[in-house]
């Protein structure tokens, strides 16, 4: 092997895309592992998990409780600590200026990334905003440091960026309590994103809020990403909010990734069972034809089922799925799938 | 749960030293059984020895060998912790399930009574009831009187996870199963503040113990019953330290220390255990 | 009276009112404002309290089950008052007729119980049944009305379970008294989507086959137009509109339903040229 050949080995040269994807996640695996009073668990998490977020998109993860969603964006955020930890796969971020392997960083390094490049919205705003001031003090407390420009300015910066996203500035005056909480969770967006972050991670930001108030706060999230042409990685159990907001939606159960498509084929065409599930048992107004539950339960991640782990409850399950993990296989126009039955062509 | 308790003593440093010194001291009790001497008796050896092979610990200005007095001494004060902490342990439990499950009046009347007991200073109470019983003060009244006294703090602990579990749905589950409050209490409730019985337990016998040596030392207590508090009192009616008897209050003095680091430790390792937040960390868990 | 006309549930203008705030800024707060409705005995059906939060729709259903009492307006079941039981027994006798179902399974189950000791307890109470093999049998097959078996689940603890088995349990557990009224209260908000269904068409089996009411409680337009016969839409603590379940939901007449209805997401996917539900919103905003 010559030098150079080595080097390529080593540095890939990168693919032959027009741009890098603004976050490649490759062969990432992250284990909850515990050792306490002598047992050892390891709770597999996130199990080998290959995707790809292009600029501009909007991507969204479903999943159900125990799916791994949660785990998943908290290692793509570099917001994991022991006992979750990194076991293997890369996370490779592309900001445009700056591209960022995540875990070859230091810890500081990943805290600073994480403030200016990467915004992650979570599920309880309250525990952003301090209670006890106003809610401009956050602003400050939060972006102040990273804008590096002078106060005034930057207090301007903040304002702008408000009434860009149709908030009064007003807002900056109130307390968090004085604020109902779609306000709240609004205001949550628009700190999360004053620093104009090219990566946002939004973790079920409208599942604790009441329908009305959900649907304005998407169209919110929406317009931020139109305007700063960011990409936003979605994470929300709820079918129908990715219906209506996301580009591509990518479907995991038990701590891998089962499906992933364009949002659009997969509600239109779902191939494995278990999105086809997913998508079919929704109860539509208007709508009262009788709808078929899932038999079983959602596996215990300590100890998950050999094979395809959906095989205990899946309708269509063969021998192979009992004991082989069946391989992501791609279907064209970036639909991708993890089904012995479709690999087989069982199914159609 | 003799399971936990391997799995503490083999992982859980301040536990394991913990129980390796709360055994010495417990062991070191058990001897008194074995005493050659009785203990309330005085001037049965030759006083003032210091330690020696035939007097390990030396002998008192009373004619008594400090070992075997002090096995006796750490008996009874150990016993006196133990009662203390029981009694009152019932009292609290008692008083904290039924004030915070039942709430309304019941509450408050219960927390009325148990705020009087929280801020009655303790220390001139004690010293009262010695000058009142005088001669008829005994080491058991002691204990009933402590207890009586030391329930409040951990009452209100119990009544307020008591009624947090009362607004928790398995509470109304059990309601419309048709439990009785008594049923609900004892059989729902209690195992979840069991825990923290168990800590305030052994910082109940510290406190407890504390007082006594306190109070022995002072002279306000039945001071024939061996305790260390006794012994250090008799000590210093001796002038043991100016007459150079230093061994008569050195080994008491680091026995008791060494009681109270055992019983903190042990304390200490049960919190962690019992903590929620650590208990979450070992459950791991998937989300 | 005939046994057809009488009603099951009668609410008749119930209001209830809380006071917050201080001494001096003392704020009344109306939760549940004048509301009405009738369930009747005969015609078994699943009566659907819609709202968001703060809509006063559990206020409502704790008042329904006779857990707190309305500031003004009666509630009376089979045409007796709730104020006036109080008694033990009659409470016993209520309670056999009138079951709860709770939002969290994994909260309306001690954690530190064996699932099953809520179904023994339940049988144990509100049946003639006894003995161990009596309860297990009267457990069995109210576990088996549910699509589950004793043998699944006896000797386990609520985290060995799942959501969708928990609710079941819980829907098991209140048959076994062969209630005529279940309240549920949000119970299939917290289940995982895969099974919410299976438990949502378990209502309405228990609706066609025990004949059991149902009062299903929910802010999820989507599964009450599913099973409902009839619903209210509650906001603020008052009823905006009532009626025939797929008549309301299908055109809505009071400007919050057709507001609810409208911001509801549709689990469908637009066509390409489409513009996404959420943006043609914006667009029509903005003009």
């Amino acid at each position: 092997m010559t030098l150079h050949q080595l080097n390529n080995h080593l540095n890939p040269a990168p693919e032959a895309l027009p741009a890098s994807p603004a976050l490649r996640v490759d062969g990432l695996k992250a284990y909850y592992q515990t050792r306490w009073f002598g047992i050892t668990r390891e709770v597999r998490a996130v199990d080998d998990i290959t995707l790809r977020i292009e600029h501009d998109e909007i991507y969204g993860i479903a999943g159900e409780s125990s799916s791994g969603k949660s785990s998943l964006i908290k290692t793509i955020a570099g917001a994991i600590r022991p006992p979750l930890n990194v076991v293997g796969g890369t996370v490779n971020f592309d900001f445009g200026t700056r591209k960022v392997d995540l875990y070859t960083l230091k810890p500081e390094e990943r805290t600073a990334i994480r403030w200016k490049h990467l915004a992650y919205i979570m599920q309880g705003s309250m525990s952003v905003l301090n209670p006890l001031r106003r809610v401009r003090q956050s602003f400050i407390d939060f972006a102040f440091r990273h804008m590096g420009m002078p106060m005034p300015a930057f207090l301007k910066a903040v304002e702008d960026h408000l009434l860009r996203l149709h908030l009064q500035p007003g807002v900056l005056d109130s307390y968090p309590h004085e604020l109902s909480g779609g306000m709240r969770q609004r205001v949550v967006i628009a700190l999360a994103t004053v620093c104009r972050p090219g990566f946002i991670i939004a973790d079920e930001p409208t599942t604790a809020l009441d329908v009305v108030v959900q649907k304005s706060v998407l169209t919110m999230i929406r317009e931020v990403q139109r305007e700063m042409r960011a990409s936003i990685l979605f994470v929300t159990h709820d079918m129908a909010v990715h219906a209506n907001l996301t580009d591509r939606l990518g479907i995991m159960y038990a701590g891998r990734l089962v499906e992933e498509g364009r949002t659009r084929d997969l509600f239109r065409n779902p191939r494995h069972p278990y999105t086809l599930h997913l998508i079919r048992s929704l109860p539509r107004i208007g709508d009262a034809e009788p709808r078929q539950g899932l038999e079983g339960t959602p596996p215990n991640l300590a100890d998950p089922p050999p094979g395809c782990r959906f095989h205990p409850r899946c309708p269509i399950a063969m021998d192979v799925c009992r004991v082989m993990v069946p391989p992501m296989q791609a279907l064209g126009g970036g639909h991708r799938v993890a089904c012995h039955a479709v690999t087989e062509g069982t199914v159609q | 749960m003799l399971k936990i308790f391997r799995d503490l003593l083999r992982f859980n440093l301040e536990f394991a030293i913990g129980t390796l010194i709360v055994s010495i001291i417990v062991g070191l009790s058990v001897l008194s059984f074995f005493s050659p001497y009785p203990p309330e008796d005085i001037y049965v050896v030759a006083p003032d020895v210091p330690p020696s092979w035939e007097y390990w610990l030396g002998t008192t200005s009373r004619g008594q060998d400090v070992f075997w007095q002090m096995t006796a001494a750490l008996r009874n004060t150990l016993l006196f912790g133990i009662a203390v902490a029981a009694i009152s342990r019932v009292i609290s439990l008692t008083i904290g399930l039924v004030s915070g499950y039942m709430g309304g009046m019941t509450d408050r009347v219960l927390m009325s009574i148990n705020d009087t007991f929280i801020i009655i200073p303790l220390f001139p109470i004690l010293v009262l009831f010695y000058f009142v019983m005088r001669d008829s003060m005994s080491w058991a009244l002691l204990a009933l009187i402590m207890a009586a006294l030391g329930w409040a703090y951990d009452a209100r602990l119990i009544r307020s996870v008591a009624m947090s579990l009362r607004t928790r749905e398995f509470t109304s589950q059990c309601i419309f199963s048709g439990m009785s409050p008594r049923q609900i209490m004892t059989r729902e409730h209690l195992p979840y503040v069991l825990p923290i019985v168990f800590s305030t337990t052994l910082n109940n016998m510290n406190w407890s113990i504390g007082m006594e040596v306190t109070l022995s030392v002072l002279g306000f207590t039945d001071i024939n019953t061996p305790t260390i508090g006794s012994m250090l009192y008799w000590a210093n009616q001796h002038t043991a330290l100016v007459a150079g008897v230093w061994w008569w209050i050195a080994w008491p003095v680091i026995a008791v220390m060494l009681l109270f680091i055992g019983l903190y430790l042990l304390a200490t390792a049960l919190n962690e255990y019992i903590d929620p937040r650590s208990r979450l960390s070992r459950m791991g868990g998937a989300t | 009276m005939s046994g057809a006309d009488t009603a099951l549930l009668d609410v008749r203008g119930v209001s209830r009112s809380f006071w917050t705030g201080g001494l001096l800024s003392r704020r009344r707060i109306d939760a549940v404002k004048d509301v009405s409705f009738t369930l009747t005995d005969a015609r078994p059906e699943i009566f659907t309290i819609i709202g968001e939060s703060g809509s006063g729709k559990s206020t409502l259903a704790r008042m329904i089950l006779n857990g707190m009492n309305p500031t003004s307006g009666s509630i009376a079941f089979g045409g007796e008052e709730l104020t006036t039981i109080r008694k033990t027994r009659d409470r016993m006798r209520f309670m056999s007729r009138v079951q709860p179902i709770f939002q969290n399974p994994f909260e309306s189950f001690n954690p530190l119980s064996k699932v099953d000791r809520y179904l023994t307890m339940t049988a144990r109470n509100f049946t003639e049944a006894r003995s161990r093999a009596e309860t297990d049998d009267a457990s069995d097959r109210a576990l088996r009305k549910v699509g589950l078996s004793l043998a699944e689940v006896k000797d386990r603890f609520p985290h060995e379970l799942s959501g969708g088995q928990l609710q079941r349990i819980a829907i098991a557990r209140a048959l076994i008294p062969g209630p005529r009224l279940i309240v549920a209260d949000e119970p299939v908000s917290m289940v995982d989507a895969s099974l919410r269904v299976a438990i949502v068409n378990l209502f309405k089996d228990l609706r066609d086959e025990l004949k059991v009411s149902i009062i299903y409680i929910t802010h999820d337009l989507a599964t009450a137009y599913y099973i409902s016969d009839r619903i209210i839409i509650m906001r603020k603590g008052e009823v905006v509109e009532s009626g025939d379940a797929r008549a309301v939901l299908d055109n809505p007449q009071h400007p919050y339903s057709i507001l609810l209805k409208d911001s509801v997401l549709s689990p469908d996917v637009p066509d390409d040229d489409e513009p996404k539900t959420i943006e043609r919103d914006r667009a029509a905003r903005s003009h």
